[in-house]
């Protein structure tokens, strides 16, 4: 399935008491079915505003959203990651996974509680399921986030920059854990990043934004699809070709911004 | 996991590390019983050589004898269990009152900037100038008294709950919307939980402020209780009688605040 999810002509404006400001002008892109696409810009061009887009929290002021040809709504699954993984203090490990379950009534459905522990048990959480989030260490919260956002078995995955909270040598091993888990859980992936890096090691497709009103600048398929995991595809030859092709697009629209 | 070693496991600078620990405990304790025997030494000393005039400032030992004569001839646990009472219901009453509305005020923006302005006039107003209205609409007596104590614990409690509530993190909102969350949903799941801390600290605020609200009611409107012991003490000049029922007042208070204290480590442990 090519068009997975479709963005078509998507504008935005934002309404202030000064002024109105268009964020997103006419974003059009597509995302295949089990494909992971990393969408990078300039700060504060309006990458977060996307993924609210897809996740329905906001409503387009132009063009329309695409799931399957039909256009996303309250009822669609779609799961949603943030920079911090916003695990809930005052509830267990196991509690915070079936969080989603809950909300939609299926905390007690046989089906969906077996898949929950096959989740935990099969990225070693299972043990810790009765502990609290502030046991864990940092890449373990974030995989039990993951883990919560799977339970619900959304049609789509949103990162919102879902490593930069973490520190450098953690976030490489948490993207091949997540790379990993997303990849055997065959799921389609929209993620939001500032880092190149780690946009190349985990994506099939790269979408570059202009500075605001956004629009798309570049789409860079990513091919390093037989190298397993993301620490192993930046060792190969071909990721810095990658990085400088995508840095070039990225500093031409910064110094606009500076002009 | 108990954390139960045997001290022999431990090196010898962090046995050092312990035991400066253990001795600064001790000092502080010691200092603090200190104070307290140097201020009721000096107090029982300077009156009964009479530098002092204990009319004025009674005495220790007149306190402890004055206790006594009202505890056993029965009146002074009927003024306590009035006092306890007032407090008691008018502290949960505002605080459950003050939680309520803070809820409301949070469901609904509109009502929020509506109601904006009266909230701030409340806060501001002294609520003891609203005592003459109080007698009038709802009797002398001991309603009068309660409605004192929930005026003055409401407004904070409803200020500093919304204030908590608005506080969470706009990202765990997006998070519970994103996984089909809708407000009730929100409200219990996030917004009340992530509060709970906020909460036990405005219940620790009340305790001091329900007695405030009390025994201000009390020395407005009062045929029985502590503050109209104060009050009744002072009229008459039997300052012993005044002291008396100002000691029984730091240990309620005090006892109901270790209450508190309990009931949060209890609650946190789950």
């Amino acid at each position: 399935m090519d068009n997975y999810l479709q963005l078509k002509d998507v504008s935005l404006s934002y309404h202030t008491k000064e002024k109105e400001v268009l964020a997103l002008d006419n974003i059009t892109f597509s995302v295949k079915k089990n494909e992971y696409l990393s969408i990078v810009g300039p700060s504060g061009c309006g990458k977060t505003t996307i993924l609210s887009l897809i996740a329905g929290l906001l409503k387009p002021s132009g063009g329309e959203v695409l799931l399957e040809n039909k256009p996303i709504d309250k009822n669609t699954t779609i799961g949603y990651m943030f920079q911090r993984d916003h695990l809930f203090e005052w509830r267990t490990i196991y509690k915070n996974v079936i969080l989603g379950l809950e909300l939609n009534g299926k905390s007690k459905d046989k089906e969906s509680i077996e898949r929950v522990d096959d989740l935990l048990k099969k990225y070693g959480l299972y043990d810790f399921k009765n502990s609290y989030p502030y046991q864990l260490s940092g890449g373990m919260r974030q995989r039990a986030a993951l883990i919560r956002t799977l339970a619900l078995q959304p049609k789509i995955l949103l990162l919102d920059e879902p490593f930069s909270a973490l520190d450098y040598q953690t976030k490489l091993s948490v993207c091949d854990d997540v790379h990993q888990i997303i990849t055997n859980e065959k799921q389609t992936v929209i993620a939001v990043t500032h880092d190149i890096s780690e946009a190349i090691s985990m994506s099939d497709r790269i979408v570059v934004l202009t500075n605001r009103p956004s629009k798309v600048k570049y789409i860079q398929d990513i091919k390093l699809q037989d190298i397993k995991t993301p620490l192993k595809r930046r060792e190969s030859t071909i990721f810095p070709k990658y990085f400088d092709l995508i840095w070039k697009e990225l500093s031409n629209e910064k110094k606009e911004e500076v002009k | 996991m108990k954390k139960k070693r045997k001290l022999n496991n431990y090196s010898l600078e962090h046995k050092k590390y312990l035991k400066k620990i253990k001795v600064d405990k001790t000092t502080t304790l010691i200092a603090q019983i200190l104070i307290f025997c140097a201020i009721i030494g000096l107090w029982e000393l300077l009156t009964a050589t009479k530098v002092l005039d204990p009319f004025f400032l009674s005495s220790p030992s007149r306190i402890f004898v004055t206790l006594v004569d009202t505890f056993k001839n029965g009146n002074l646990l009927y003024h306590i269990g009035i006092t306890l009472y007032e407090t008691i219901v008018g502290f949960i009453l505002a605080t459950a009152l003050g939680t309520f509305i803070a809820i409301l005020l949070w469901w609904s923006n509109k009502l929020r900037n509506i109601l904006d302005p009266y909230i701030v006039v409340l806060n501001a107003l002294p609520k003891i100038a609203l005592g003459p209205v109080i007698i009038i609409w709802v009797g002398a007596g001991t309603p009068a008294i309660i409605t004192m104590c929930i005026l003055i614990c409401i407004v904070i409690t409803t200020l500093s709950m919304l204030s908590s509530f608005l506080s969470c993190d706009k990202d765990k909102i997006a998070l519970m919307k994103s996984m089909g969350a809708n407000k009730f949903q929100i409200l219990f799941k996030l917004i009340l939980p992530n509060s709970f801390g906020e909460f036990v600290s405005v219940l620790k605020i009340n305790v001091g402020m329900s007695w405030v609200g009390t025994i201000m009611g009390e020395y407005l409107v009062s045929k029985a209780g502590l503050g109209y012991l104060i009050v009744y003490g002072g009229q008459v000049f039997k300052l012993d009688l005044v002291m008396s029922s100002t000691v029984v007042l730091c240990f309620l208070a005090c006892l109901m605040y270790i209450l508190v204290g309990i009931l949060e480590r209890k609650v946190k442990r789950h």
